[in-house]
This record gives C-alpha cells, structure tokens and sequence, in this order.
C-alpha cells in the first residue's frame, strides 16, 4: 500500500453516496445469491437428525462434524472425485490444446474466411448443455444413431467408454469458448513484436511457438481454472446420460452423488458434501494458479 | 485474494450462518395435527401436483361440480424420476402443494420424513375403509389405528403382456412358469428376438416379482427397521433373472427411454411382465404393434399356483403445509373413488382402481383394440386377488432403489451380479437409515 493510498484512507470515505451506488447491487446480489446459500449450506452441513422409534417426529440438532465424517467415509463420493479427475486430466489438456491450435489458426494471417470460422466454432457453446448431451446421446446410441454402422460395433455407451464419450460432448461444447478466450487475448498482442520477429526471419510457426504462445499464458491458465471447476462440477451430461446407458451410476461425479443424497432426502449429508466438494475446488484451482504463477516468475 | 477479503468473506459466511440458524429455529416442521381437519371460510383453491397422464380430465369433472373448491393440477415427471425430490424440497421450504401422488413404496419415506397429513380427523375419510381393497387400505394406514396417512388411487397388479402373434407364428404356447418363460427365452433368442428387456433402473418391479415369490423387503416392529433386500426369495429372483442375463436371453435396453420404445415398436422384444398401467405404456410407446399383444397370467415358481405381483399403484396424500386439509381430502377421497374420475383416469391412463367396486366399472367390462380386442381388465382383476396383501416398503425407498439400480446396472454390463447388487443395496439401505437416525437392525 502507498503512502498516499493511506492518507486518502486516514480522510475517510469521500463519496459515501457514489460508493453505495456503485457497490450496493454487487453486494446485494452477492450477499443474497452467493454468501446466503453458502452460509446456509455450511449450517446445514452441522446439523443432525434425530428421531425416536420408527416414525418418529426427526428433530434438527447440532451435530458438528458428524457429517463431513461420513463424507469422509463414503467410498463412493471420492471414487467419483477421482473420476472426475481422470476426466480432467485427459479432456482438460485435449480440450485446450485444440482451443488453441483454432485460435492460433483464425489469428494466422494465412487463413480465409476467419469471421465465418470464428462463429462456426463457437456455435457448440450457443447450444445449451443438456441439449448437446441429448444430441450426441441420440448421435452415440446403438439403434437411433444416424451412424449405426459405428455404434453398432463400438459401444459408446458402454461402461469402459462412457466416460470418455462424455469428455467428447463437453470438449464439443466449450472448445469454441475457450478458443474465444484465447484468440481475444491473441488480438491484443501489438502489432509491432510480429514485425520485429519477421525482421528477423522467423516463420509464421516460429511466431506462434514463440512470441503468440508465451504472451497468451495468462489466458491459457484461466481457460484451464474454468475448465478444472466445470470439470469437478460435471452434473448436467452425466444426468442426461443416465436416461441412455446403464453405465452412468447415481454416484457417477461428484455432484450427481450430492444430488442423489439430497434425493433420499438428506439435506444435511448433502450439505457436507458440497462444502467438501467446494473446497475441494477451490484447493485445486488455486494450487494450479500457484503453481503457473510461480512458473511464469521463475 | 488478500487475506484480508478472504477474512472478511469468512465474516460474512459466518454472520449468515447465524443470521439463517436463527431464523429457522422459529419455524421448525409444522405438527400434521389431525384435529385441525376442519372447512376452511368461502372459496378454496388447491394446487395438486400428478404425473398421471390426462390427469386434468378428472379433475375438471370436480372442479365443474365444486365452484367453492377449485383444484389446479401441475404435472411432473414420475416420482421416481424427479416429483418426489421437488416435493421433499418443497416440504422442507413450505410452499409444497395441497396435494400430491405418491406411490405406495413411497409413502414410508414421506411419512418418515413429516411429509403427509394424518387425515384420520377429516370427515368420512375412516369410514371410507371399506371402499378400498384391504392391503391398499393397510398400505395408507402402516396397519395403525385413527391413521389415514393417504387415499389409495390404484393399484398394479402385474401379468404378462406377450405378443400373441410371434408366439404363434413361433409355434409357441403362453408360458405358465418361469421355467418355460427360460426355456422360451432361448427359443425366441435363435430366432433373433429377445423375450424381454431386464430394466435394470426399475428395481419397484424387480421388487413386484419378488412379492410375487413371497418375499419381503422391510420389516417394521414399531421399534426398528429390519432389511432384508437379500432374502431367500429374493435370491432366487435374482439368481433366475442372472442366468437370463449370463446367457443373452433377455435385453438391457435403459428403461422409458427411446431406445426402448423402438425395441418393443420393431418386434424384437416379446413380452413384458407388468403392471395393469404398463398397457398405456406398450400402446403409446410401440404404435406400430397394434392389435399385436395380449395378456395372459404371470408366469409362476410352482406349477399351479396363481400369485401375483404388484408394481406400483398410487396414493393421493395431502402434503405437509397445506392450508386446507380438509378439502385436499374431500378431492382425494373423490378422485379416487367417484365412478366418473376413476372412468375418466382408466381412460387416459389404464390405470386399475384401488377400490373394490372399481372392477365392476363399465370401462373395465371392454375389450381393447391394441390387445386384439382381448378383455385385458379380466386378467388383472383376477391378478389383483392374488396380490399378497402384506407387503412392507422401506423408509427410504428412493435411495434403495437408486442404490440397487447401480448394482443392477453393473451387472448388466458384465460387473458384479444381481446378488451382489441386492447385497450392497442392502448395506447401503442400512447405512442411509443410520444416517438419517432411523432405528434400523444390523
């Protein structure tokens, strides 16, 4: 901090009114959408339930941990991180790494028709999720696909490729987004360095190794937090899945696991298991912003 | 993040943490007081939330004979399938509907968790006993006295739906046990078809068959819950329906989805073992087999016998919250029982009433065209007799059949077998009671 940052501070607050302004709708909605649920997630998950005889009346007590000893405990819930993580880390790098090679190649100044390809890549993100699961499920199906002659013979649907016929339908959905990401970043590159390097000789390949990919890092690494937490909180694919395979279980991600424990009903378990699972999240997301930070210093 | 928004991020979770804790111990669940059961001043509107398809039909019978009492229908997916969570979650938040279906295996589970009103109170819903057929009546009532914790809607006495056409052709008679039922599996293989589908998300009819043989899923003393999802008859379901399984004999298709409806419209599967209501199911699911199926008794485990199995069938409750009880009950004792609902809901549902005059309907008394004309209701009335009246669903149904489901599913794809999916269902079942505080034993 400044010293003439602490001085303005030591004057007080000088437009009380602009302030509340310009930050009361954020704080409002953030305090109402945000904080609240958690808040009440976080007191869910301390409660227990109580009740005598068979049909008892349940009564709510205090129960500090009991709940997160049983998340815990349960098997099935870290099997499902641990899928998920597979998952994460096989799609994630595919996923980005051709977000990428597009962007880089709608940035090249070799390529036609760059306003037509932008769109058409990004055309999947416009679709919405549970209706692109629907489609391939359709597209992945053994009797209703368009292409029977491969589905007939390879099942997409089956236990050991269901998890990556899922990786397929996100990496469908959100190469076009973080292609997006990417190549914006890739536009705000002056002009200048390009001109500098091809003084030098370097080819339009040599650019993109070496000038386009180390100036779009930054991008890269938030295009690969997003995809880390939409990875961890895979719920709306799998759901949908769950009408076309056997394979998709009720403990298949993570989140469908806190569904179906909310399904029982047990709020409070449940509640657990999304403080854990947030945690979670927020621990690996970090880590990794970390450990960019600290490469892109080194 | 600085540490010092993360602290004052902490701060704010923590003041709404508290601010939360202490505005729900004010509200706490409201008491399903029977003695409140009482007509509520002028005009009442009650919403009613159904997955029966043409629902409304019946309703707007009530709704134009009661101006005073208008009844909004909702529908939703079935309860399995989605209905039942919204209405646990709009228990737990206070603005469920007045009234709500809810199966049989289910009615445990909302009564465990404070989710239907005891309607004991509200007039002539305990003289109404005697309309209903005695297990459905034993089913709202978990067997207590001055308790009507929902009014039976129907039931679903199963029998076996096969296609009198294939099988003739095939030179095939109707089996009449479950071993001819095996024997013709594999006859109906070689020739390319399957003799049915396993649904390995449809444990309430795994759980029919198993009712069938005489077995049991849950005990109640009053004192504890008693699991027993791997009983001896239980077994041996499972262990017939895994030789299927083993063998290719039977398909795997996922249940209600599309994929399915095209496996029954193209012929390749035979025959289905169902419930009465599964006839809108076939007929609106497999269009181009019109004419083509008929109904004949389920097959048995001893030659001779006659025992039926029963899958689903429901109950209309009214739900936690509601501001007029005594009205929701007057519709549902109507809905269910009045001779023009019950006409207008078989119409557009097949479904079978749960009262003991609902046989004698004259819409019972025709043939269907989608059946070869065949009278299909004979069939299931006598099935509904033979339907073992004690039958005891878990307090945690949902999560039992989920759980299960996953085994199933696993076997079906070649992990584990259905045994081993009975017995971790098992463990599981006890495990969701332990932590939900209900008394259970082992």
């Amino acid at each position: 901090m400044t010293a003439e940052t602490k001085a303005r501070r030591r004057r007080g607050i000088r437009h009380p009114v602009a302030l509340a302004v310009f930050l009361g709708p954020f704080t409002i909605l953030f305090a109402l959408f945000y904080a609240v649920p958690i808040g009440y997630a976080v007191y869910q998950s301390l409660l227990t339930v109580e009740r005598e005889g068979t049909f008892g009346k349940a009564t709510q007590v205090f129960g500090g941990l009991t709940q997160y000893v049983q998340v815990f405990q349960n098997e099935a819930f870290w099997s499902a991180v641990l899928r998920v993580l597979t998952f994460g880390i096989v799609q994630v790098p595919i996923m980005l790494g051709v977000a990428l090679l597009l962007a880089l190649l709608l940035d090249s100044p070799l390529v036609k028709g760059k306003k037509f390809f932008r769109l058409a890549f990004f055309a999947p993100y416009a679709v919405p999720g549970v209706i692109a699961a629907i489609m391939w499920g359709f597209l992945y199906s053994p009797k209703l696909s368009p292409f029977t002659a491969i589905t007939g013979q390879v099942d997409f649907l089956g236990a050991d490729l269901i998890l990556w016929a899922i990786a397929n339908v996100v990496t469908w959905v959100y190469v076009g987004y973080n292609m997006l990401i990417i190549y914006s970043a890739l536009l705000s590159i002056p002009a200048d360095i390009y001109e500098a390097a091809r003084l030098d000789g370097a080819s339009q390949a040599r650019i993109a190794w070496s000038i386009k990919i180390p100036l779009v890092r930054p991008a890269i690494t938030l295009t690969a937090i997003f995809s880390i937490i939409g990875t961890l909180q895979l719920l709306a694919e799998p759901q949908v899945f769950k009408s076309f395979s056997s394979a998709v279980t009720s403990t298949f991600t993570p989140n469908l696991a806190i569904y179906s424990t909310a399904a029982v009903p047990n709020v409070n378990l449940a509640a657990a298991f999304s403080v854990v699972l947030a945690l979670f999240t927020f621990a690996l997301s970090f880590g990794v912003l970390k450990y960019t930070q600290r490469k892109d210093n080194a | 993040m600085s540490h010092r928004t993360a602290l004052a991020g902490g701060a704010l979770l923590l003041v709404s943490a508290l601010a939360l804790s202490a505005c729900s111990t004010g509200g706490g669940t409201s008491d399903t007081d029977a003695a409140a059961c009482t007509p509520s001043e002028g005009k009442v509107n009650l919403t009613f939330t159904s997955w029966l398809p043409g629902i409304e039909d019946a309703v707007a019978i009530w709704n134009d004979e009661n101006p005073d009492i208008q009844v909004e229908v909702q529908t939703g997916p079935n309860g399995n399938g989605g209905t039942y969570k919204n209405f646990f979650n709009q228990i737990e938040a206070g603005n469920a509907p007045d009234l709500g279906q809810i199966e049989y295996d289910a009615l445990p589970n909302f009564r465990v968790q404070d989710g239907v009103v005891n309607l004991a109170d509200c007039a002539g819903i305990l003289d109404a006993k005697s309309n209903f057929i005695d297990w459905t009546w034993n089913q709202v009532t978990f067997g207590e006295e001055n308790a009507v914790y929902a009014i039976p809607q129907d039931i679903g006495p199963e029998a076996l739906y096969y296609r009198a056409d294939l099988f003739e052709a095939a030179g095939l008679d109707v089996p009449t046990t479950w071993d001819e039922y095996a024997a013709d599996a594999a006859i109906i293989r070689e020739q390319g078809g399957y003799i049915t589908n396993f649904s390995q998300s449809d444990i309430n009819a795994f759980a029919g068959l198993v009712w069938q043989a005489g077995g049991q899923w849950f005990a109640n003393d009053g004192e504890s819950w008693d699991v027993t999802l791997d009983s001896a008859e239980s077994t041996q379901v499972a262990d017939y329906w895994q030789g299927l399984i083993d063998e290719d004999l039977v398909g795997t298709v996922a249940p209600w989805t599309d994929e399915w409806n095209a496996a029954y419209n193209s012929g390749e599967m035979w025959t289905w073992v169902s419930a009465v209501w599964g006839a809108n199911t076939i007929s609106s699911g497999a269009p181009d087999t019109s004419g083509k199926w008929a109904v004949a008794p389920m097959p048995q485990w001893t030659e001779g016998a006659s025992a039926a199995g029963n899958w689903g069938g429901s109950t209309t409750a009214v739900l936690t919250g509601s501001k007029h009880p005594y009205e929701a009950a007057q519709f549902a004792l109507w809905l269910n029982s009045d001779a023009d609902a019950l006409t207008a809901m078989n119409k557009s549902a097949n479904i079978y009433p749960a009262t003991v005059d609902g046989a004698s309907l004259p819409a019972f008394a025709d043939g269907l065209d989608f059946y070869g004309g065949q009278k299909i209701y004979e069939v299931f009335a006598e099935a509904a007799k033979n339907v073992n009246p004690d039958f005891t669903w878990g307090p945690t149904m949902t999560q039992t059949y989920t759980d299960v489901a996953d085994g199933f599913s696993g076997a079906v794809s070649g992990s584990g077998t259905l045994l081993d999916a009975l017995k971790t269902g098992q463990d599981k079942t006890i495990a969701a009671l332990k932590a939900a505080a209900i008394p259970v034993k082992g």
